[in-house]
């Protein structure tokens, strides 16, 4: 079974994507903060992990090498935010973000970019 | 005797100081406790839409405790949330539920009993929910509201419920948009509910509109717009169009070596120019062009400004 961790400040925003992957037969556990996610990332691997805003990464941790341990590419990291500037998003994706999605988003293609993601991985 | 009255006094005070207290605490204590509950019930909601969302179809679902006091706006709530923060969602579900628990009608009746921002609340949640043009009628009463969050929301609830009249609309709206307000009729355009094309916004002479399609190419970075851009640099209209249109060009990040780029900087004060440079130097122009379009005076503040410009924070 994949596991996936969503960590967002918003516990609703955290619920709507949580329940929108509902059905996909992976463990999907929250994260309310960087301390919750970086408890969670050292007692299990997980397979993707979608943080929900950017202000994460302005913490002056180095959040995508936290989650991911040396040597792997794994976990995938997805991006939900509302920023649009392409410097932000550039500076995301070199921190080693693998996806950005932008608020509003689908929440069907965020299914199908998790589900494709993940099927890629068997 | 005066002793006796002091010390009554006294007994009073501490009883009436306990009795406050001990009312506060019991008042903290329901409201933090009625947070919790909600926020289960807020939850709970959430689920039972996500589900039946996500099936499409059958009767609409069971919301428990919806007779409650507070639940419907709870439920008014999460309905609007999700369509806040999601596109391309099916929305005949979320019109049945609507219809089924009255949320519209509902809400109708608190905006008619509040006012100033809570009304505006109101209605931002009602412009969230999926609409009927009879609801949007009912709160065209608001239109001339002398708030001006109540206004604009009016506004967006009228986009909302018929988005064929956007445009109309939006030019017919009596006071200018701030930047607050194009940034939440763009989320509706990004959630796909406005068709617009930017064209026949920048193009038109509504103040309104034109602010709107240049915030559209700004987000959207359309390059072909170019053209529309440099006409409004150069026109005589409103100066504030033409500084809107310039920041548009910056954020396209286009060549600023024009006769028309020129004209306009030599119009605006120094504090407007100064504000400028900034900005352009956040986007990533080089010092030598910034030499070439400020003069010698303000030389010195664009190259420190190149120089120390820490752009890459994350």
């Amino acid at each position: 079974m994949h596991r996936i961790l969503i960590v967002s400040e918003e516990e609703f925003l955290c619920d709507v994507i949580r329940l929108s992957l509902a059905d996909m037969r992976a463990d999907v556990r929250c994260a309310s903060g960087l301390a919750a996610m970086e408890r969670l990332s050292r007692r299990m691997l997980f397979d993707l992990v979608i943080v929900v805003g950017t202000s994460l990464f302005f913490s002056g941790r180095d959040v995508v090498r936290m989650l991911r341990p040396p040597g792997l590419r794994r976990p995938l990291v997805y991006v939900v935010a509302w920023q649009q500037a392409e410097q932000s998003v550039l500076s995301l994706l070199e921190c080693g973000v693998d996806q950005y999605l932008t608020f509003p988003v689908s929440l069907q293609r965020l299914r199908a970019k998790v589900a494709n993601e993940l099927s890629r991985q068997l | 005797m005066t002793e006796r009255l002091l010390i009554v006094y006294t007994a009073l005070a501490a009883l009436a100081t306990a009795v406050l207290f001990a009312a506060l605490c019991v008042a903290k204590l329901r409201a933090r406790r009625r947070s919790g509950r909600d926020a289960v019930l807020r939850s709970k909601y959430l689920r039972i839409l996500m589900l039946y969302l996500l099936s499409g179809e059958g009767p609409v679902p069971r919301f428990p405790l919806i007779r409650r006091a507070g639940a419907r706006r709870l439920l008014a709530e999460t309905v609007a949330g999700l369509t806040g923060v999601t596109c391309g969602l099916d929305v005949a579900p979320l019109r049945r539920v609507v219809a089924e628990y009255g949320l519209d009608r509902w809400l109708l009746g608190c905006i008619r009993r509040t006012s100033g921002c809570r009304r505006a609340r109101g209605l931002m949640l009602l412009a969230r929910l999926p609409l009927d043009g009879a609801v949007a009628a009912r709160a065209a009463r608001y239109a001339r509201s002398r708030n001006r969050r109540v206004r604009f929301q009016v506004l967006m609830v009228q986009l909302s419920a018929d988005p064929s009249m956007a445009l109309r609309l939006m030019a017919e709206y009596p006071a200018p948009f701030s930047a607050c307000e194009v940034g939440e009729i763009l989320i509706l355009l990004r959630r796909g509910m406005l068709p617009i094309a930017y064209g026949p916004l920048v193009e038109s002479p509504c103040r309104n509109l034109r602010v709107v399609g240049l915030s559209i190419v700004r987000q959207f970075g359309i390059e072909e717009a170019e053209r529309h851009l440099l006409r409004i640099v150069d026109g005589d209209e409103a100066p504030e169009l033409g500084r809107e249109a310039l920041y548009t060009l910056c954020a396209l990040r286009r060549p600023l070596t024009r006769r028309h780029v020129g004209r306009r900087l030599t119009a605006m004060s120094p504090a407007e120019r100064k504000a400028l440079m900034r900005y352009m130097a956040a986007e990533g122009y080089s010092p030598g062009l910034l030499r070439r379009l400020f003069d010698a005076r303000e030389r010195t503040y664009c190259e420190s400004l190149v120089q120390s410009y820490k752009r890459s924070l994350a």
